[in-house]
């Protein structure tokens, strides 16, 4: 960009400033990794994302059939925001497909599975990194155990069992008559990341056209019933 | 496998998007920015988390938008070293094996990271292992027989640690003119983000192998 030259070619500072400004205020990393997320709340995230720009994108269809049939056809209310970027639809699908997969534990998981999963291996002696790779991973085996932890035996040798145990409960528990109120994720964080879902979120995407297929063994929560037990099964192999 | 970074960035509001409140369109416009792309040094931004401070709008000399000066969180893939992660193999060649999380797939285990004994089979066109075998050379391997064979076949779930991860920055440099004529310069292009990783370890390598395996398992290796 040519800053606009006066008469005698002077440079014209205030105006490069303000033409510049891009390139005086580059974008900054403040922190690289301020804080760790879990798998779970990446998913969760993302669901919410996703359910927003679902219904925002049926309320606009919506809006302008309305007005189409009312013979207004000049939409003064634009739709907002309505070149979503493609990448962050992309992106978002892509991710949401990979982490409710059925090989991995996190549509077996819930708020409450996985706070209480963090409160009880805080018994343990383990590092952040380590606990963090036992809520992605959900280890139910002592091998899966011991590719995350170091020196398991040494360590853990007793404890071993009482960790698996711990993961397992972590899934197959489903909260009974989750109140409404705001639950806290067991987030792993350097500063201290409270994320705050409320469980209507998950409730109202579950019972919408999902984007992805349903597999036969998904657990679809039901968080208003009594919380009958559900079978994780996790061994099911894919064949 | 994911972390939050915060960044400090400038954004423009247009004045189309002025009826929309400021939180949405400033997220919008950086994730129109930021979304599936890579940040140097940084990793795979995902999406925004959310915004932390944002300046007073400012109308600058020239055009209509708004500039907003925000610092905010970004949701960014990147896995840290030594993280055990679930991923489908894409595919296998002679050099290694390269793997895919859906939303990334320049992930890439290298023949050194191949457990012990491994060898390439060109007609399966998959990497296999052959446990507790003393085959020294690739050609003693290739003689086994198949059933012993552990293959790591396309679109299989392994588990895998990372070992390391690398950025390049491709800038392109100013345009070499020859003669008058620019000359576009087709050269093999290197991902800008790349993850290596490992299969070489107890555990490691596709979950069907350990499912079930238990604690013997262990104490034989």
């Amino acid at each position: 960009m040519q800053p606009l030259a006066n008469g005698g070619g002077e440079k014209l500072l205030d105006l490069r400033v303000l033409n510049g400004g891009q390139h005086d205020n580059p974008p900054q990393v403040l922190n690289q990794r301020s804080a760790l997320l879990s798998n779970y709340e990446v998913l969760s995230l993302l669901r919410e994302l996703e359910s927003d720009y679902l219904a925002r994108t049926k309320n606009a269809l919506r809006v302008k059939k309305e007005e189409e049939l009312a013979g207004n056809h000049t939409s003064k209310i634009q739709a907002p925001t309505e070149d979503v970027c493609e990448n962050l639809r992309t992106i978002e699908v892509e991710a949401i497909q990979y982490l409710s997969a059925d090989y991995q534990p996190a549509v077996s998981q819930t708020e409450a599975g996985i706070a209480q999963l963090t409160k009880s291996l805080a018994a343990f002696n383990l590092t952040k990194a380590e606990k963090l790779q036992i809520v992605n991973l959900a280890p139910t085996e002592p091998v899966e155990l011991y590719v995350i932890v170091e020196e398991l035996e040494d360590r853990f040798g007793e404890q071993m069992s009482g960790m698996l145990n711990v993961v397992r409960s972590s899934l197959t528990n489903l909260p009974s008559a989750v109140p409404q109120a705001n639950v806290q994720t067991g987030g792993i964080a350097d500063q201290d990341v409270q994320m705050v879902y409320t469980e209507d979120n998950t409730q109202d995407y579950l019972d919408e056209d999902g984007t992805w297929e349903y597999d036969a063994n998904e657990i679809v929560f039901d968080d208003t019933g009594d919380g009958a037990g559900v079978e994780g099964d996790l061994d099911v192999e894919d064949d | 496998m994911f972390v939050l970074s915060i960044i400090k960035d400038t954004v423009a509001v247009h004045p189309s998007q002025f009826n929309v409140p400021p939180e949405q369109a400033i997220t919008n416009e950086l994730n129109k920015k930021y979304a599936n792309r890579i940040l140097h040094e940084v990793g795979l931004c995902v999406c925004v988390f959310d915004l932390a401070e944002v300046g007073e709008g400012k109308v600058r000399y020239g055009d209509g938008f708004l500039w907003y000066k925000v610092i905010f969180r970004m949701t960014v893939f990147r896995p840290f070293a030594s993280e055990v992660i679930l991923a489908k193999v894409k595919s296998s060649d002679e050099d290694g094996i390269r793997l895919s999380v859906g939303f990334f797939d320049d992930m890439y285990i290298p023949l050194i990271y191949l457990p012990e004994p491994s060898a390439f089979d060109p007609n399966e066109r998959a990497h296999f292992w052959l446990p507790g075998s003393e085959a020294k050379s690739s050609h003693e391997l290739l003689d086994s027989a198949t059933a012993d064979r552990m293959y790591v076949d396309a679109g299989e779930v392994v588990r895998v640690r990372v070992e390391s991860d690398e950025f390049y920055d491709d800038e392109p440099g100013p345009p070499k003119a020859t003669e008058g004529v620019q000359q576009v310069q087709l050269e093999a292009r290197r991902p800008p983000y790349s993850i290596t990783c490992s299969i070489a370890e107890q555990g490691l390598g596709p979950v069907s192998w350990w499912k079930d395996a238990g604690v013997e398992a262990m104490e034989e290796g």
